[in-house]
């Protein structure tokens, strides 16, 4: 009879496990830690540009591009055209809906009161019962202030979020994950990061760590994903996704959707549940490095290119 | 004249029904997986990979049934000698970014190329046996399961032929 039972029990377990699907990973998630310092563990040049300063020195040494894990050619310098890009925001942010009100009825002329709130985005909204990205923030508020329509992904929303994000320029990222909703949403976004999904069962991780990063992928440069996340959303000139009137402004929700695309996996749904873990820990992963509003992608300085033609 | 021209009517007919036949037996591979495929999207042409294909595999979301899709499993292929194929047409499937892509991480002949692989510009010369490049653009997961290369094969991204014309490519450079 006891025999019968354990039987009994050893043939439950194995369906219980059959029902949770083994996924596919790269290997490195569990030595990820929230903090842009983490990169130490998955390349070997954070100290070159872990501020602007080291930035300056190992371009003054002679570094290129490749040495220093692309993370100087568009950190520097701030982008021109994205400045346009922030007044058209700004334009929106104190334009009156039909009921009289705008952003800056709540918030304060020229945003007073938001400076430095986006370096901590994404963030548990406790009116909507979850986790919540920039864009997403500003659909609801949009919503149930100005009874405006402005999903993420559309023209108002992206230049809203690109002024808002302007008011933390130079604030460091400070994404808290050490519990509740946002550390659940970190670590889920960890585990989708390095997921292995799509036509080519690739996961993030396949162009944004080990041997592939410091590399060339085409005309592309990948670099680790650490301190990025501080650089969105972005001036992002050369290309559009199908569909796009955004305005060129690449949120980090729209960053990842053409990632997703060009790596051949199914594209997410901008400020979906799952598509908000990856920009928190995207984000989270950036802690510590400050914010830089507005650079752009593609940094018109060519000079890395003539000294790797040099070389 | 009647009769003739029910000859020609019949003969019109007859030569419909072989043609269709052999456009069947084109589009037909008798891979089921590979044929859903194809019949949604043409690699190599303007149009990306549509969405109805790719939820086909595993994907980040959790509201839809691609989430929990389980990993294809690793296939391990036996390579079927002479090795046959067309070399225009695999420089053209390793070049294409919408179809084999091979350029973006590897140097190949005649091509520069992104650095993540190693330098293919010289492969020829290197002697590789044929069933190993056969089964490392199948499925590298054989030989590294935590390779930065697609699975070319269980994801059926190439098929046997356009493989075969990608090895024809790559080790033709002496």
């Amino acid at each position: 009879m006891k025999g019968a039972l354990l039987a009994a029990m050893l043939c439950v377990v194995p369906v219980l496990a059959g029902a949770q699907v083994q996924h596919d990973y790269l290997p490195g998630r569990e030595k990820v830690v929230p903090h842009v310092s983490g990169d130490e563990q998955f390349s070997n040049t954070y100290r070159y540009w872990k501020d602007a300063d080291a930035v300056r020195k190992s371009k003054a040494a002679g570094l290129q591009s490749r040495d220093v894990n692309f993370k100087d050619f568009r950190w520097l310098e701030k982008s021109f055209d994205g400045e346009a890009k922030v007044d058209m925001g700004r334009e929106v942010f104190h334009r009156k809906a039909k009921n009289g009100k705008s952003c800056a009825s709540c918030h304060g002329e020229n945003g007073e009161k938001l400076k430095g709130v986006y370096a901590k985005l994404p963030k548990y909204n406790a009116k909507a019962g979850r986790v919540v990205t920039g864009p997403t923030q500003v659909k609801l508020c949009a919503k149930a202030n100005l009874d405006e329509d402005w999903p993420e992904n559309t023209k108002n929303n992206s230049l809203l979020d690109l002024y808002v994000a302007s008011l933390s320029d130079g604030v460091p990222v400070a994404v808290d994950v050490s519990k509740g909703p946002m550390k659940e949403a970190f670590e889920k976004g960890r585990d989708l990061y390095f997921r292995r999904t799509g036509h080519f069962h690739f996961a993030c991780a396949s162009c944004h760590t080990g041997v592939a990063t410091t590399s060339f992928l085409r005309g592309q440069r990948p670099s680790t994903f650490f301190g990025d996340a501080a650089q969105y959303p972005i001036y992002h000139f050369p290309y559009r996704l199908p569909g796009d009137d955004v305005e060129d402004i690449f949120t980090l929700q729209h960053q990842i959707r053409s990632c997703q695309m060009l790596s051949r996996m199914l594209p997410g749904e901008e400020g979906s549940p799952s598509m908000t873990a990856i920009e928190v820990f995207l984000k989270a992963t950036s802690n510590g490095y400050p914010m830089s509003i507005p650079t752009q992608q593609y940094n018109m300085s060519t000079d890395y290119l003539k000294k790797e033609a040099g070389n | 004249m009647k009769t003739a021209m029910r000859y020609l009517l019949l003969g019109t007919l007859a030569l419909t029904a072989v043609l269709s036949a052999s456009v069947l037996a084109q589009s037909s591979s008798g891979d089921e997986k590979l044929d859903k495929i194809r019949a949604k999207w043409k690699p190599g042409g303007a149009e990306m990979i549509p969405q109805d294909v790719l939820t086909m595999f595993p994907c980040h979301s959790e509201e839809l049934p691609c989430g929990k899709i389980a990993p294809p499993p690793v296939e391990k292929v036996t390579f079927k000698g002479p090795l046959e194929g067309d070399a225009k047409r695999g420089e053209a499937i390793a070049i294409n970014v919408r179809y084999g892509n091979c350029v973006a991480c590897h140097s190949l002949p005649g091509h520069e190329g992104g650095t993540i692989g190693p330098s293919l510009s010289d492969y020829g010369k290197r002697g590789m046996p044929l069933d190993y490049i056969y089964q490392r653009i199948w499925d590298v997961r054989v030989f590294n399961p935590n390779a930065f290369m697609p699975i070319y094969g269980p994801n059926r991204v190439l098929t046997d032929q356009e493989i075969r014309d990608v090895m024809v490519f790559i080790t033709s450079s002496k």
